[in-house]
């Protein structure tokens, strides 16, 4: 899916992977483990395996449904996938401080959620 | 007019069939920022919305996405009173077995109370 | 109390059927844009079952050649008429 315009380029591994004016891939499949890594570390943030669980129920949650989770929704699938210690807002607070389901989208490489202002 | 039993509950009615318009994608979008706001939401499928229902749709012919990934996706977002017009059904050859999730049916003399009771509706 | 507005020709779309469908005993049926195309007989007769309780805006009337031509048995309102039924009902659901 190429909607999104380019903004800049982020070099990952030989490979320069294109993000749209908010940070977002531009090209969904150009997803990898890497790019992750690279986008968090850009913005200072070091992947935990804590982090990597959440990313994982939201490529899930992007295949399923095809559509990036709101918050609400969010805590929800990693309730049902990690148990109800992780189905917290708070939880996902603390890995992605400010928007959990805006940083948690672009890191794991899926659009922008939409219902979520 | 009995407001006992009014609720406080949003309801968007889906009026229009996946794929041929954008109607049925901006009502459940309506009912999605509802829900991820904390509102109650109840969806009522109505004439051609009822085909929004119906198992086994796919993509369209140029990749467009359909909405049946959505609609599997309403439970997430805590949508789960899914109402369906019997009679919209029936004009269509549908049952309730055609259908690709659980739902409740509702009767010709129960539409009337549902506009009234709710406030309130979205009509896509 | 409901004011259900209706911008579709009962001769080329079933919507009205819907919502007649939903419609509770006081609830009012404004007929707008080619709604209007309803308010002339034999048309009409589609709305027997809500008589006393419809209504057309006569602008689009106007627009349309029909003013001469609506059936007695629809209530004629301008766009003050309109603005009064919305403050008479609770909210106003659209049909299109």
């Amino acid at each position: 899916m190429t909607t999104a315009m380019t903004a800049r380029c982020l070099l990952v591994e030989d490979r320069e992977i294109a993000l749209d004016p908010e940070g977002y891939l531009v090209n969904l499949s150009d997803w990898t483990p890497a790019v992750a890594e690279a986008l968090a570390s850009e913005e200072g943030r070091v992947l935990t395996l804590e982090h990597w669980e959440v990313i994982d129920v939201l490529r899930d949650f992007y295949t399923r449904f095809e559509m990036a989770p709101a918050m609400r929704p969010l805590v929800k699938a990693v309730g049902q996938a990690l148990g109800p210690e992780k189905g917290k807002s708070l939880h996902l607070m603390k890995l992605f401080p400010e928007s959990p389901a805006k940083v948690g989208a672009r890191l794991a490489g899926l659009p922008k959620p939409t219902n979520c202002l | 007019m009995n407001n006992a039993d009014s609720t406080t509950a949003l309801l968007v009615v889906l009026r229009h069939a996946p794929h041929g318009s954008s109607w049925l994608r901006e009502g459940l979008d309506v009912a999605l920022v509802g829900a991820a706001f904390g509102q109650t939401v109840d969806l009522l499928f109505l004439g051609d919305g009822v085909q929004a229902l119906i198992k086994g749709q796919q993509q369209g012919p140029l990749g467009q996405k359909g909405t049946h990934p959505t609609l599997d996706m309403l439970a997430m977002y805590d949508i789960e009173t899914l109402l369906v017009d019997v009679e919209s059904l029936a004009q269509r050859g549908l049952t309730e077995a055609d259908l690709q999730l659980p739902v409740t049916l509702i009767t010709a003399s129960q539409l009337p109370h549902l506009f009234a009771q709710h406030t309130p509706v979205f009509n896509f | 109390m409901q004011l259900h507005l209706l911008n579709r020709s009962v001769a080329s779309s079933h919507v009205y059927r819907d919502a007649l469908r939903a419609m509770s005993d006081d609830d009012y049926l404004l007929l707008i844009e080619d709604g209007v195309y309803g308010a002339v007989a034999p048309l009409v007769e589609h709305f027997s079952s809500i008589a006393g309780r419809l209504f057309a805006l006569r602008e689009d009337l106007e627009s349309r050649g029909l003013e001469g031509r609506c059936a007695e048995s629809v209530i004629v309102v301008d766009t003050e008429g309109f603005v009064q039924l919305t403050e008479e009902t609770e909210r106003t659901v659209s049909w299109f």
